[in-house]
């Protein structure tokens, strides 16, 4: 995490400015990625995630501060840093004319370092594809084409930028299943998504960016339980108790109604949950669909931005 | 990788049909079609034959003509023939008047007769036409003439050519042909950069390893393996359809199309470096394209521009390009010594190539 020592981290942001006329597109972001893990950026489209991570590969030049990768700075020595890395850009990038096989074979020649063409094909399910031109590919075989494009030359480090966005949702838990076995094969992965499960789903650690900027990072857990130590409560509306009875609970900090719930946020959900139950119990009703939720990214996002991310 | 990626771009190139048309079979229709319209050799004229008088004379001018001239010969009466003038199916008259034979036969016995008139009526708004058909038939009667004199002729006209200066319309256009199809493949270069750009192929490509000098080298390789393909079809086309001899030396024709290829494709680089999106590029290379084809004497003798835009033509790279392939391959007249078509070229290619290096963009 932060304090992780520098030497162990795969890729360094330090301090990185990047703008586009007036647009600061990447405003002061910092980060490292440790082997082997999957760090997502999490945000919203236009958040500066793609910019950096574009940065990182040596794509674009930053206006200021320090980019490494693998221990290489990426100014000085972005062809020894493209060898040994895997790309996936945001928009599957593809000769149409080309076959799978002659696609994934061109890419192959540009490195000294190759996986076999066929475990490619089978890892990524493009078996029955491989003489197919690309023009003729679906959505989801195109994803998975540009994610094999990034894996030819057995890369220690990926990069993966909203791989799953447009895919359904068995095509994405597919693509999920392709990037674990990523991470199990000991290779670092960096990720950008604006999909919250996908993020709490794949990602060991997450920063979360919007303008430009990193607002928070760490695990899920961390970035949760930094601001929100309090369970919620929820139970049907209907036949509730009056908001004084529910406040007086023990272990209750507010009461928020929602459109058909209420909402009881607790530091001790046993202790609120038995006093809600007596409650209703002496009025011989009982708390309709009662449900424990912890917060959510979403709820983090929600609380540090105001807004909620998918809008 | 360099070989994997022309393998790649030509595997491209090959399975879109468009390119392919555009490039190879769009000139041949080309040269087939200049090809045909220019072909005609000499033109053949249709005559009305109108003989009032019928005698033996008559009948040996006729066939004078006919062995003599290009000219076919239809009888009929003078009405008749008029009428067929009129409708165009003629391209003039010619009337034997009554009498002939009875002039000869005086002349033949020491009187001296009044010349017969042999009327060759033609269409004087049709000036090329009129002007042939008059004198062919003053030819003729005068060979008559000293025949029928009886004396031998002291001077006569060997008709000849000299190939290397006149060319026929046949000749000048392969060559013209050949630059204008070796142009449009370079200018046209332009647009698969463009897309591939905009389909952030250049991108994804610029995320590997992959030198850009290996890029553009493929690229061009490509360029240039069309190009041998282009000029091996022109060329074929024009020997054994249209009989135009090609007689320079094969190294030197090879190092004209070389440095013709490479000078129009630096320029489709510049265009693709100045082109957004591929509707741009289809723009500004039409744009380009017109100009460069109809401004540069492939299609048409410099000479017979006016002023103004011989002097664009003399600053237009495809002017040299044709007049290089005219000189090496079919020996036309030198618009200007060959090492000076090379050494624009040479100029244009270097500065294009200084434009793009500074100005093309991979994203």
């Amino acid at each position: 995490m932060l304090g992780r020592a520098r030497d162990e981290a795969v890729i360094v942001v330090e301090d990185v400015y990047k703008a586009y006329g007036d647009v600061k597109a990447v405003d002061g972001v910092s980060f490292q990625v440790a082997k082997g893990e999957i760090f997502g950026l999490l945000g919203p489209n236009g958040a500066g995630k793609t910019t950096t991570m574009e940065m990182i590969e040596g794509l674009h030049a930053p206006d200021a501060g320090e980019l490494r990768v693998l221990d290489m700075d990426v100014r000085r020595s972005a062809t020894a840093i493209k060898s040994r890395v895997g790309v996936q850009l945001q928009t599957a990038a593809l000769y149409p004319q080309l076959t799978v096989t002659e696609l994934l074979s061109l890419f192959a020649t540009f490195y000294t370092r190759r996986r076999p063409i066929d475990q490619l094909l089978e890892d990524l399910e493009l078996g029955e594809k491989r003489d197919a031109q690309t023009k003729n590919l679906s959505g989801g075989q195109r994803q998975r084409l540009s994610v094999a494009l990034a894996l030819v030359n057995d890369p220690e480090v990926v990069f993966l930028d909203e791989p799953t966005t447009g895919l359904d949702p068995a095509a994405r838990q597919g693509l999920w299943n392709v990037v674990r076995r990523m991470k199990g094969e000991g290779r670092t992965i960096l990720m950008t998504t604006h999909y919250m499960e996908e993020a709490e789903a794949l990602c060991d650690r997450l920063a979360i960016m919007d303008h430009g900027r990193i607002l928070d990072s760490g695990t899920v857990d961390e970035l949760i339980g930094r601001r929100f130590r309090e369970r919620g409560v929820h139970f049907g509306r209907a036949g509730a108790p009056s908001k004084d009875k529910l406040e007086a609970l023990p272990a209750v900090s507010r009461v928020v109604y929602e459109e058909d719930e209420v909402v009881l946020y607790t530091s001790d959900v046993p202790a609120t949950i038995g006093a809600l139950l007596e409650l209703t119990g002496r009025a011989r009703t009982e708390p309709a669909d009662l449900m424990i939720r912890r917060a959510s990214l979403e709820d983090v996002f929600l609380e540090l931005t105001g807004r909620a991310l998918r809008d | 990788m360099l070989a994997a990626l022309s393998v790649a771009n030509l595997k491209s190139f090959v399975r879109d049909r468009a390119a392919l048309f555009w490039t190879l079979a769009f000139p041949v229709v080309f040269v087939i079609l200049f090809g045909t319209i220019f072909s005609g050799s000499s033109p053949q004229y249709e005559l009305g034959w109108v003989d009032q008088d019928g005698g033996a004379t008559a009948k040996a001018l006729r066939e004078a003509f006919v062995a003599n001239a290009p000219i076919e010969l239809t009888d009929g009466t003078f009405e008749e023939s008029k009428s067929r003038m009129l409708s165009g199916d003629v391209d003039g008259i010619l009337v034997i008047p009554k009498g002939l034979q009875a002039v000869i036969d005086a002349s033949a016995t020491g009187q001296h007769p009044d010349p017969v008139e042999i009327t060759v009526i033609t269409d004087p708004s049709r000036s090329n036409t009129s002007l042939a058909l008059q004198q062919i038939a003053a030819g003729l009667v005068m060979a008559a003439n000293l025949h029928l004199s009886g004396t031998a002729p002291l001077l006569t006209v060997r008709p000849d050519s000299l190939q290397t200066n006149q060319l026929n319309n046949v000749s000048y256009f392969v060559p013209s042909i050949l630059a204008m199809a070796l142009m449009q493949l370079g200018v046209f270069a332009s647009i698969p950069l463009v897309q591939q750009r905009e389909k952030l192929i250049l991108k994804r490509l610029n995320a590997t390893p992959l030198p850009r000098w290996a890029f553009v080298g493929s690229n061009v390789a490509v360029r240039l393996v069309i190009a041998a393909v282009q000029t091996a079809l022109i060329l074929g086309i024009g020997v054994v359809l249209l009989h135009v001899q090609i007689q320079g030396d094969p190294l030197l024709i090879a190092g004209v199309v070389l440095i013709g290829a490479l000078t129009f494709t630096s320029i489709g680089y510049v265009i693709a470096s100045f082109a957004r999106t591929e509707e741009a590029a289809n723009g500004i290379t039409s744009v380009v394209q017109f100009p460069l084809m109809f401004l540069s004497g492939i299609f048409f003798p410099l000479e017979i521009l006016p002023t103004w835009l011989k002097t664009i033509a003399t600053a237009m790279p495809l002017t040299y390009l044709g007049d290089a392939l005219r000189q090496t391959m079919v020996g036309g007249a030198p618009f200007v010594p060959l090492w000076v078509d090379f050494a624009v070229l040479a100029g244009w290619l270097v500065v294009t190539l200084g434009i793009s290096a500074r100005f093309f963009r991979w994203q």
